[in-house]
């Protein structure tokens, strides 16, 4: 990176916060500071969502799983559709109906308070947790390609968000979050575009999704219905479904989002937006991973991409083995974009062969780079992370025109921001209006909540920095933000579609039916190595299944004395 | 009036809800197109 660069970066980074104080200027209510003003619309809506979502994880590990794997993910999202129509439908007019801040307060008002604070507790635990790894994951790849220092990183990326969210709450969140989806949408346009031009001009773009294809990077949907597969249409569409529908309708991340602003109108429209655009931006997003993995079939790449590891291993005495592989891989590539040339111009009956030989070499690159990994780990360095996460940033450092640098790393950093704001705005306050209103101060005036609302979204802060501070690498940035929303969203979904759909359970039932689904979550999770998103599915039908029977045993009598 | 207003708004939305289906159905349709194509 050069100044041209850092001014880049420093400027976006920067502009869009000091637009949002300014924007955001003077003493707000809380209804104000907790759910924004009535001039929010369903554009600013649409993109604050979309942004809540996407994170940095979707800009910096995405590309990197396709050039793995494929962009068969795609189909993770083939659920969150009819989950939005869903939330639309029902959530949305409830929470507005009700004008709750949260959307705990719901199941408190339909149950009981040990409810509403079992649904709370259960949201705490998962964003508190996924906070720390939404700061900490583009961090820890950005200091070691940048030679920046990791805490350095953290702190002064989590303390803008900080300072910026405390100060002006949901609105300042929806603002930034808005202009920050546009900077990070325009970044990827252009990645995009670069990304194409820079393709060898041995191959037309036609021919180039063609042997991508062929070399297992395109298939976008299966339809095999083997449950241990990770990506396939059925587990994105009902597993995804339900993941969906837990995080759009009882996240309060999201429900933050969307409750902003006036009117139950803008609210759906700005949901029907994510129902619309979710799919072909991930394809996009994905696709360019595989344009990234055509890109270094001609350019030879480096045999692991964690280049700082690799130097730390080259140090530590390990450079006979790391050469001689660091040959082998040369050697194989250099024979494999022959190969690849020859198959472009093969007629028809010599195709097969040519796309054999392709496959065959292909295989001994993959072959070498997990080699290669295997003597980092003998040499005690990165044995954890995941090496796809550093192709996306290592292709944007090397390959991208100065400026263009400057612009992606902000891309990375506004979806780090926009998705910790929205994180911290909504920890502190469901803690502010579920746990410390009605159980620490239940009659103080409402300037003194924004007061504690604040404090407690700068306290959620300091805790995700410290999460990410002391946090060690998972080992892909992706599945450890999914697996962790799998976990604990079931039993929370059950929580709510129990509230809205079965009419006669009370709040011991659903309560105690919840807390046996996420036990039963866990026990799988521990024990089983089903695909994660079923966890969704699984958790939300054992409560829904388990609260009607709890009512019609255990708790009958409660339900007669109560005269329910 | 207010009746047939809940009505006709109930209508306009189910409405916005089949479009957003029949965009996601043309997505995957799309997709697996894509799929067949170059897989």
């Amino acid at each position: 990176m050069n100044r041209l660069d850092y001014f880049v970066l420093i400027a976006t980074i920067l502009a869009i916060p000091l637009y949002g104080l300014w924007r955001t200027r003077g003493s707000a209510s809380l209804g104000q500071y907790l759910k924004g003003d009535a001039s929010i619309r369903w554009a600013t809506i649409g993109l604050s969502v979309l942004a809540t979502q996407a994170g940095p994880i979707t800009f910096l590990s995405m590309p990197g799983q396709a050039y793995e794997s494929g962009i068969g993910f795609i189909q993770n999202y083939f659920g969150q559709p009819l989950a939005l129509i869903v939330v639309c439908a029902v959530f949305v007019p409830i929470y507005q109906r009700l004008k709750v801040y949260t959307a705990y307060q719901y199941l408190g008002e339909r149950f009981d308070r040990k409810t509403q604070l079992l649904g709370a507790f259960l949201f705490l635990i998962q964003r508190g947790i996924a906070a720390g790894i939404t700061i900490y994951a583009p961090a820890i790849i950005l200091s070691a390609l940048l030679g920046w220092r990791l805490n350095l990183t953290i702190w002064l990326a989590g303390g803008l968000v900080i300072i910026y969210t405390v100060i002006g709450g949901t609105k300042i969140v929806s603002i930034t979050q808005r202009y920050q989806m546009i900077v990070i949408l325009v970044g990827m346009a252009i990645a995009f575009a670069v990304a194409v031009y820079r393709l060898s001009p041995d191959l037309s773009f036609e021919n180039t999704l063609s042997v991508a294809g062929k070399m297992g990077k395109l298939e976008a949907v299966n339809f095999s219905v083997d449950p241990h597969k990770r990506y396939t249409f059925w587990s994105g569409l009902i597993g995804g479904f339900f993941l969906a529908l837990s995080y759009f309708g009882a996240d309060q991340s999201q429900v933050q989002r969307y409750i902003a602003g006036g009117s139950l109108k803008e609210s759906r429209l700005g949901l029907l937006f994510n129902a619309v655009v979710k799919v072909p931006m991930q394809f996009f997003i994905l696709l360019l991973g595989a344009i990234v993995f055509m890109f270094y079939q001609f350019e030879k790449p480096p045999v692991y991409f964690n280049q700082p590891a690799y130097q730390r291993a080259l140090e530590n005495g390990y450079a006979p083995q790391l050469t001689q592989l660091q040959t082998q891989f040369d050697d194989v590539f250099a024979q494999k974009r022959v190969a690849i040339r020859a198959l472009s111009t093969a007629s028809s009956g010599e195709r097969d062969a040519a796309m054999d030989l392709v496959r065959k070499l292909d295989a001994e690159a993959h072959v070498l780079r997990d080699q290669t990994k295997a003597v980092l780990v003998q040499a005690g360095v990165d044995p954890k992370s995941k090496e796809s996460d550093y192709v996306f940033i290592t292709f944007i450092l090397q390959q991208m025109p100065h400026g263009i640098v400057g612009l992606l790393i902000a891309v990375i950093l506004c979806a780090t921001m926009s998705a910790m704001a929205a994180t911290l705005n909504a920890l502190g306050s469901t803690t502010a209006i579920d746990f410390y209103r009605p159980l620490i101060r239940p009659n103080a005036s409402d300037h003194h909540y924004v007061i504690a609302a604040q404090a407690l979204t700068a306290a959620w802060g300091l805790i995700a920095i410290g999460v990410a501070s002391f946090a060690s690498l998972v080992e892909n940035l992706i599945e450890a933000g999914n697996i962790l929303g799998s976990v604990f969203y079931g039993s929370i979904l059950g929580l709510f579609l129990t509230a809205f759909f079965i009419r006669r359970v009370n709040g011991s039932a659903v309560f105690f039916a919840a807390l046996i689904a996420q036990m039963l979550v866990f026990v799988l999770f521990a024990t089983t190595n089903i695909g994660y998103l079923w966890y969704n599915f699984i958790g939300c039908a054992a409560v829904l299944i388990l609260a009607p029977i709890l009512q019609q045993t255990l708790f009958r009598s409660a339900e007669a004395s109560a005269g329910v | 009036m207010n009746a047939q207003n809940d009505n006709a708004d109930t209508g306009s939305w189910r409405k916005a809800y089949t479009m957003a289906l029949s965009i996601f159905a043309v997505e995957v349709v799309l997709l697996y197109l894509f799929t067949v194509r170059f897989s």
